[in-house]
């Protein structure tokens, strides 16, 4: 990641080391840091994609969301960032940052699970209306009953 | 060398059926060969392609390969058309389209299942949103395998049908005839269309699920295991 994205994420986040695949934000605050960097020119919304991590002894059921974004014309960058929520957790949305953002957070909603708190349509993008379940998540069983097509 | 054409004899189709009255130019055979022959010689195809069968399918139609020769070419909607392709893979969520617009192609129709996705799955059959082989929902008359199957074996599977028409129509043709041939394969986990096994409620649901799609609908669904042969 560019220099400026480094010095962002540290004075905003308090980090001495930024990790390449981008630092943990809390997210109330991510609005503000996506805003900050469509600001310093990041203005192509590559991804948004989450992971479910499932219950262990040692840690809760966790999701995680991965962004990046990208700064377009000679000597493009990317910047990644990350945010981990609770279970019962959610995330305030980018559509209203970025256009494009609308279906990729309608599609991890649709697979994963993930409630973007403030998005204007939050439907189902890939899997028909009445599915049930989301089917990325680690403890979806994968021969799941379909009925009737299954 | 030269191959002389005038040597090669031209067998007419109809041939087989004709019959000559002696002393008079006169032919005749039975109106229900002309039917058949007409029915076999121009099946009109409705390409169901959702991948890459049906990238296979488009080279299968052009001119190289000639489909016309025997009548069969593509049309843009199902009321037009007799045979439906299926090429490709068929999710969850495209299966009550797939069925929706068979049931809008009039009868006598046929069904011609490309490649493994549509008959089985294929390495996709166990995952969440497919449904493992298109002869869960609608009836399949020829299986063309392969992935994807060759222009030249969509040309055969289509002479295969040409053959099944004709013998279904003749009243000699004979579903499952070596039962020793069937028995190695593995009983699928869903019953197939056609399956004694099968429950009639499982395509009462599939048929009202497609046409739950459109409530203003006036067509009534009709169950696909009592279909009339053509």
């Amino acid at each position: 990641m560019p220099d400026d994205v480094l010095a962002l994420f540290r004075t905003r986040l308090g980090l001495e080391e930024v990790p390449p695949e981008g630092p943990f934000v809390p997210p109330e605050t991510l609005p503000d840091i996506v805003a900050a960097l469509k600001e310093m020119g990041f203005l192509l919304f590559l991804y948004c994609a989450a992971t479910h991590w499932p219950a262990t002894e040692n840690r809760p059921e966790a999701f995680t969301v991965a962004y990046g974004l990208r700064r377009p014309g000679p000597g493009s960058s990317t910047a990644r960032l990350r945010v981990r929520i609770p279970a019962d957790g959610s995330i305030p949305t980018l559509s209203g940052l970025f256009a494009g953002a609308d279906w990729q957070e309608r599609e991890q909603y649709d697979l994963v699970g993930i409630h973007f708190e403030g998005h204007p349509d939050l439907r189902r993008l890939m899997l028909p209306e009445d599915w049930e379940g989301h089917p990325l998540r680690k403890d979806y069983a994968i021969d799941t009953h379909h009925f009737p097509w299954r | 060398m030269a191959v002389d054409e005038t040597s090669r004899t031209f067998v007419h189709p109809l041939y087989g059926w004709l019959e000559k009255i002696p002393g008079l130019s006169v032919g005749l055979t039975t109106a229900d060969a002309v039917l058949s022959w007409g029915l076999e010689h121009s099946l009109w195809v409705f390409p169901m392609a959702t991948s890459c069968c049906g990238i296979e399918f488009m080279a299968t139609m052009t001119s190289r390969f000639d489909m016309d020769q025997f009548g069969t070419f593509t049309r843009p909607t199902p009321r037009q058309c007799d045979v439906m392709v299926v090429a490709g893979t068929i999710t969850v969520k495209m299966a009550p389209r797939v069925k929706r617009l068979w049931d809008m192609m009039p009868e006598p129709r046929w069904c011609v299942a490309m490649g493994s996705c549509a008959i089985s799955g294929d390495f996709y059959r166990n995952l969440y949103a497919v449904v493992p082989g298109v002869d869960t929902f609608i009836p399949v008359d020829v299986y063309v395998p392969g992935c994807p199957p060759a222009p030249d074996h969509v040309h055969a599977g289509m002479h295969v049908l040409m053959e099944k028409i004709r013998q279904v129509r003749k009243g000699t043709f004979r579903p499952n005839a070596d039962p020793a041939a069937r028995e190695g394969l593995l009983r699928p986990s869903i019953p197939r269309i056609g399956d004694p096994d099968r429950d009639p409620a499982l395509s009462r649901a599939q048929a009202e699920a497609a046409f739950r799609m459109d409530p203003g609908c006036q067509v009534t669904p009709r169950s696909e295991d009592e279909r009339d042969v053509p």
